[in-house]
């Protein structure tokens, strides 16, 4: 490479560069803004919250407050129930990594088979739509079915001569109930990305493999899953970082807040909500969130190694 | 090493970046105090939004503003927000003058014992007299260690505890008797005769919230977990959990009993509200005596009468129903206008009908005997309950419909009731400082919530589900945190009667 050439590809690569940073600026704006600006809120967790009136919110976190060390987080110790919530949080979790992953994988490949363009789009649109539900919407839809007096489940098991379940009240059933409604709720929005992946395979791969005999099952095996490996170790990455954190609105809204079930829809977010909710206590709350991201983050960094590991194109940093 | 390098350069550009907004912030903060163009004092005053903040409320305020700015040379600027920006604002030290607190919102004896409020002892008797004159005896109930920190707003300062009772059933198809007291278990025969009549209906109303003030009858010192039953309690060692108080649990069970007589709904535990359902004959609730708004027939279809059943107490929370706190930032000259406000509110009822009712021929009218009728213009425009801006006591009294008259005097009957008939908690004064105890009081809260509701509604049986909770919030440190209250209390009660 000759000094003029390499001149001008910086020349260029810098041109680029600055065009794309420029398209990019909002969204760094965006991140400044409500990402790393607010991140000043960790010292929250790690002092004893005692503001003076009519001084500004950093004098009063960062002067008058004194620090606290890890008190902060003993709340969430204090209660003999976080064995159960963190079995929850993490079991939840993972199933749903899994399942979020698996089930979307399944539904794309099986979509991108249909030849009627017609059918494709309806499919796809009306498994997408529940994405848009809000949680106490689905909460509601979902005791329609379960009501105790007038729910849809109740009606079909009186006229089969069965005995009507108090569902609010038996916890047996919603481990199970929780995961089809996550699964109904994100699946289809989950789908549509693993449904661009294949879309942008080269068809020709396919053409080919179909000359050469392959079957169905070969072609999914051979072309497709590999093909999705990125992304799929992209999806998987990002949730592990939210391995602690839980759908407030899964677990709280949709069993309508239901005591009864509490062993098995308390995770940490509804418990941190239920114990915080009458206290306004910002340094207890910002303990609990803090929590959540280290985890997350010592998490997200072990995974994406051993993915790098594994196949270094597939890791995310 | 090079990476050594750039890191340290996100890292001075990010520091750059925090301290602009740091300053930026610092800015926005500070825009404090104000006075107006002349002479005038101009109060940022924050109160409680209850529903949607009412169109007119710009012309309104005007309207008052003209008014207080010639008498007293105030004017205010009022602002509504909702629980969670009071407390916001509260910790990130934003300017105000005047602010709403109660032990509901905005918790007082938390923002009081932290020193969040100017200290109004000497300030209100000495310049405010007539303010002073007007809440008395209730001062009581804003005293931290002594010393007065809030003004308590005149309402309802006890609470009265009834059943909302459809006459037309009870008493026209099946010839029973309504009377105007009794007791809560006297209800059943009503309930059952109403349940053998509509078998598949629910004759007592409820929600996850449970019976209307379900318990108001005891002193909640700590939040709803820790409790002193109201009467003879002198003595610290009375301070109990919630679920050692005899007679609450006997409330529990008796509710759970007719639960599964089948009076309250199977899914009472999830329901918000019934407030659409118009044949639930039963209904609880918390007024005062004269109260017309539970039975206005034209709101429910038929006519309601109310029989009370417990009360009226007057406790500590239940006095703390609403209050207005000043800055402890504030100087004297904004203290002193802020009384002066509150003053004029307390005293002048003309004036105070501006802020509760809008203005006169446009939002409401009076009626002869001098009680007040919003206009269907009041309705739609400004619509607002009376507490968040101003006592209610001090206001006209609100009829319902032209034909259905109140009773203007209807306060001094209340007041004069409690007096005579009030049941009063023995530790009005006590406030308890939960500082090194918060860890405990969360995860006690987290507990409580997983059995308050299936007990409070009655869908589940306080038998089983009190000794399951009882164990796991003696885990959590419910023991530690009775000893530390009643500790704190026996100090108090030491202090206070030497």
């Amino acid at each position: 490479m000759n000094k003029t050439e390499k001149k001008n590809k910086i020349k260029h690569t810098g041109k680029k560069n600055r065009d794309l940073t420029l398209m990019s600026l909002p969204a760094i704006i965006w991140y400044i803004c409500f990402c790393y600006i607010p991140m000043f809120g960790i010292f929250f967790a790690f002092k004893r919250f005692t503001p003076k009136p009519g001084e500004s919110l950093f004098t009063n976190l960062f002067v008058n407050s004194p620090w606290a060390g890890l008190d902060n987080f003993s709340f969430l110790l204090r209660s003999s129930d976080m064995p159960g919530i963190m079995f929850n949080t993490l079991t939840y979790n993972l199933l749903f990594i899994i399942l979020g992953i698996v089930i979307p994988v399944f539904l794309a490949v099986f979509l991108t088979e249909l030849h009627s363009e017609k059918l494709k789009g309806t499919i796809q649109m009306v498994m997408v739509l529940p994405y848009f539900l809000s949680w106490v919407i689905v909460g509601y839809l979902l005791y329609a079915f379960l009501a105790t007096d007038e729910g849809m489940m109740n009606h079909f098991l009186t006229v089969f001569g069965k005995d009507a379940i108090q569902w609010y009240q038996s916890p047996k059933y919603w481990r199970f109930l929780l995961i089809v409604t996550e699964v109904w709720k994100s699946s289809g929005y989950a789908m549509i990305i693993y449904l661009c992946s294949i879309t942008s395979i080269d068809r020709t791969l396919y053409e080919s493999a179909v000359l050469d005999g392959a079957t169905f099952l070969q072609r999914v095996r051979y072309i497709t899953l590999p093909h999705l490996r990125p992304t799929i170790c992209t999806i998987f990455i990002l949730r592990i970082g939210s391995i602690l954190n839980s759908d407030f609105g899964l677990f709280f809204q949709v069993p309508l807040d239901s005591g009864s079930l509490q062993s098995v829809t308390q995770t940490l977010d509804v418990y941190v909500y239920k114990a915080l909710m009458q206290q306004a206590n910002f340094s207890f709350s910002a303990a609990a969130s803090f929590l959540q991201s280290i985890v997350g983050f010592i998490l997200l960094m072990i995974t994406n190694s051993i993915i790098r590991h594994i196949d270094e194109e597939s890791s995310l940093i | 090493m090079q990476i050594v390098r750039r890191m340290k350069r996100i890292i001075s550009a990010f520091c750059v970046i925090a301290l602009c907004v740091t300053l930026l912030l610092e800015g926005c903060a500070s825009a404090g105090a104000r006075t107006g163009g002349d002479d005038t004092v101009v109060l940022r005053w924050v109160t409680y939004q209850t529903d949607d903040v009412p169109l007119d409320i710009k012309e309104v305020v005007r309207a008052a503003n003209a008014v207080s700015k010639e008498r007293i040379g105030v004017t205010v600027d009022l602002e509504f927000q909702p629980s969670d920006k009071l407390n916001l604002m509260m910790a990130s030290g934003e300017y105000y003058d005047m602010v709403f607190t109660s032990s509901w919102v905005n918790n007082f004896d938390k923002n009081a014992t932290a020193g969040m409020f100017y200290d109004i002892t000497d300030l209100v008797r000495e310049e405010t007299p007539a303010l002073y004159e007007t809440i008395e005896p209730f001062w009581d109930c804003a005293a931290v260690n002594g010393r007065i920190y809030g003004v308590p707003v005149l309402k309802d300062m006890g609470a009265e505890q009834m059943l909302r009772i459809n006459s037309d059933f009870f008493e026209g198809e099946m010839g029973m008797e309504i009377p105007e007291r009794m007791e809560l278990k006297d209800i059943e025969p009503y309930l059952a005769a109403y349940k053998s009549k509509y078998p598949d209906k629910y004759p007592l109303d409820m929600t996850k919230a449970g019976p209307a003030g379900y318990m108001n009858f005891l002193e909640r010192v700590v939040d709803t977990l820790i409790v002193l039953p109201f009467g003879e309690g002198q003595e610290a060692s009375e301070v109990v959990p919630f679920y050692e108080c005899d007679g609450l649990v006997e409330r529990f069970r008796l509710l759970h009993k007719w639960y599964k007589a089948g009076y309250i709904h199977p899914d009472a535990a999830t329901i918000e509200s019934t407030a659409n359902d118009k044949s639930i004959p039963v209904r609880f609730g918390v007024a005062w005596k004269g109260y017309q708004g539970y039975s206005n027939p034209q709101d429910w279809g038929f006519n309601v009468k109310t029989s009370i059943y417990d009360g009226p107490f007057l406790s500590r929370s239940s006095e703390q129903g609403a209050m207005f706190g000043i800055c402890a930032a504030c100087d004297e000259e904004h203290a002193l206008a802020c009384l002066k406000y509150l003053e004029l509110l307390g005293t002048d009822k003309k004036f105070r009908d501006i802020l509760g009712y809008g203005i006169e021929g446009k939002h409401f009218e009076y009626l002869e005997n001098g009680t007040v009728l919003r206009t269907q213009t009041g309705r739609d425009r400004y619509n607002l309950k009376l507490y968040p801006t101003g006592a209610s006591a001090s206001a006209s009294v609100e009829s319902v419909s032209p034909t259905f008259l109140a009773d203007p005097d209807q306060w001094k009957g209340v007041y004069e009731e409690y007096a005579t008939d009030g049941i009063y908690s023995a530790i009005n004064g006590f406030a308890y400082d939960r500082s090194g105890k918060e860890d405990i009081i969360a995860a006690l809260s987290a507990i409580y919530s997983d059995y308050a509701t299936e007990l409070r509604t009655g869908t589940g049986d306080p038998d089983v589900l009190i000794p399951q909770m009882k164990k796991r919030m003696e885990a959590a440190g419910m023991r530690e945190l009775v000893e530390d209250v009643r500790r704190q209390l026996a100090a108090w009660l030491e202090s206070s009667r030497s």
